[in-house]
C-alpha cells in the first residue's frame, strides 16, 4: 500500500469488543474501533492512492466504483447499526491519522451523542410513491372546417386542465399518506423525489419519505402504510426497510 | 460538494446503420419541445384576452396542422411520443404528456 | 388487491439510489445533456438544458412584457 487514510464508517457507542468481527471494511481489510470520550468511530485502512482528494474527485464520478464503496460502507454501517445507535458518515470521510479523527470526534460531540440518543432502538423505513401513469390523448386528425382551430385550442386547454388536476391530485394524496405516517413514528423527512430514470419507475415519484420508527413498533407503522396503500391505490406505495437511520443520524458535515 | 453528483451525459450511441434514426429522434425531439412550447404560449396569449377572434382561429389552425405534422413524422419513423423523450434527468420529462 | 411491497431487509438490499442518496451529501442527478456518439467515438455534445433554460426564459420575458 501507499500512503494510508483512515475511512470512518459511522459513529456509535459502548460497542463491545467482539461485536463487529463479522465485518470487514472496504478491500476486506478488518475495522477497527477508535474510542474517544464515550463515542466510537468504526475506521478501516485505505490507500490514498485510491482515496486521497484527486483520486476521490475522479472515483466519484464512476458509478460502478461508487456502487462498490457505497454497498462495502453500507455492509459496515449495517454491522454496527444491528448492535447499538449509528451515526453514519457520508461517503468517503476519510482522515490522514486518529489524532485527526480525535479532533472531528471532539468538534462533532454533542451533535453526535444527539443524533445517537435520536435514534436509539429505531430503525428507517422508506415509503415511496407515485402520481398514476397517465394515457396521452392521440393527435386528432387536422380539419379544415371553420371554428376547429378556435376549437382545437379550446381541447388543448381542456387537457392541459386535467392535467394540472391530475397532479394536484396525486400530490395531495402524497401530502396525505406522509402526514399520517408523520403521525406514526418518532421523526420524518421528505426527501427529494427521485429521476424515473435512475429508479426504473414509471412516472414521477411523489413522495420519498424516510420515517424514524421504534423497532418494536415496526409492524403497526407497516400495517399503517399497507392500509394508506389500499385507501390510494392510484399511488402505487412501496415500503421498504428496516434500515438504518441514514437520513435521521448523518451529520451535514463541514 | 454543493452540487448533486451528475451522472455521465446520456450517450446516443450510434453506429451507421442506426444513426439516421438515432440523430431523427434528437431532432424530432426538440421539434417537439418547441412545438409544445408554442401551444402553451398560445394558450396564454389566448387566456390574456387580447387575441382577436381571427387571431385565436389562426393560431389555432396553424397548431392543429403543425401537431398533425408532427404526428406523420412520428409515423414515418415508427416513434411515438415516448420513445422521444430522451432522458433530460433533472428537467424531468423534457416532454410533459 | 393492492400490492404493497413491504420487504424486512436486515442486510444491503437498500437500492443503490436510495444509498447513493443517503450517502452523498446532495444525492444523485443524470445530467441533462446528450452526448452523440459514431462508432464508439464521442463527436458531439448538446447542451438541451441550456436550449431549454433560454427558451423559456424568453418565454417569460415576454409573457411580462405584454
Amino acid at each position: 500500500m501507499g500512503e494510508q487514510g483512515h475511512y470512518l464508517y459511522a459513529v456509535t457507542r459502548g460497542l463491545e469488543p467482539s461485536a463487529l468481527s463479522g465485518a470487514s471494511g472496504l478491500r476486506g481489510e478488518p475495522l477497527r474501533v477508535l474510542e474517544h470520550r464515550g463515542l466510537a468511530a468504526v475506521l478501516s485502512t485505505v490507500d490514498l492512492d485510491e482515496f486521497g482528494e484527486e483520486a476521490l474527485h475522479r472515483h466519484l464520478e464512476d458509478l460502478a466504483w461508487l456502487e462498490e464503496v457505497a454497498r462495502a460502507h453500507d455492509s459496515v454501517v449495517q454491522a454496527v447499526s444491528a448492535v447499538g445507535a449509528a451515526a453514519p458518515m457520508r461517503l468517503a470521510t476519510i482522515f490522514q491519522s486518529d489524532d485527526g479523527v480525535r479532533a472531528r470526534l471532539d468538534e462533532l460531540h454533542d451533535a453526535l451523542t444527539a443524533a445517537l440518543d435520536r435514534v436509539e432502538g429505531r430503525r428507517e423505513w422508506s415509503v415511496k410513491a407515485f402520481a398514476p401513469d397517465r394515457r396521452v390523448a392521440a393527435a386528432e386528425p387536422a380539419s379544415t372546417d371553420p371554428g376547429s382551430g378556435a376549437a382545437y385550442l379550446r381541447r388543448k386547454k381542456a387537457q392541459t386542465m386535467e392535467r394540472q388536476t391530475a397532479e394536484e391530485e396525486a400530490m395531495s394524496a402524497a401530502d396525505a399518506v406522509h402526514h399520517a405516517l408523520a403521525a406514526q413514528c418518532v421523526a420524518s423527512r421528505r426527501l427529494r423525489p427521485q429521476d424515473p430514470r435512475l429508479t426504473g419507475h414509471d412516472g414521477t415519484m411523489t413522495l420519498n419519505g424516510a420515517y424514524l420508527v421504534a423497532e418494536d413498533e415496526a409492524s403497526s407503522f407497516t400495517a399503517a402504510a399497507t392500509r394508506l396503500a389500499e385507501e390510494h391505490p392510484d399511488a402505487r406505495i412501496e415500503v421498504h426497510g428496516p434500515w438504518p437511520p441514514y437520513s435521521f443520524a448523518t451529520l451535514e458535515q463541514p | 460538494m454543493t452540487e448533486p453528483l451528475r451522472i455521465l451525459p446520456q450517450r446516443l450511441e450510434t453506429d451507421s446503420e442506426s444513426v439516421e434514426k438515432d440523430l431523427f429522434k434528437l431532432v424530432l425531439t426538440v421539434i417537439e419541445l418547441v412545438r409544445q412550447l408554442m401551444e402553451k404560449q398560445a394558450l396564454r396569449r389566448v387566456d390574456e384576452g387580447d387575441l382577436t377572434d381571427d387571431q385565436v382561429e389562426g393560431l389555432g389552425m396553424g397548431l392543429m396542422h403543425l401537431e398533425q405534422a408532427m404526428q406523420e413524422l412520428k409515423d414515418r419513423y415508427d416513434l411515438t411520443t415516448a420513445d422521444l423523450n430522451i432522458d433530460l434527468g433533472p428537467l424531468g420529462t423534457l416532454l410533459s404528456e | 388487491m393492492t400490492e404493497v411491497e413491504t420487504r424486512s431487509e436486515p442486510r444491503g438490499q437498500i437500492s443503490l439510489v436510495d444509498l447513493l442518496d443517503r450517502l452523498l451529501g446532495t444525492g444523485v442527478v443524470l445530467a441533462g445533456d446528450v452526448v452523440i456518439s459514431l462508432s464508439g467515438v464521442d463527436l458531439v455534445e448538446v447542451r438541451l438544458h441550456a436550449l431549454i433554460t433560454t427558451v423559456r426564459a424568453e418565454m417569460r420575458a415576454e409573457g411580462t412584457a405584454r
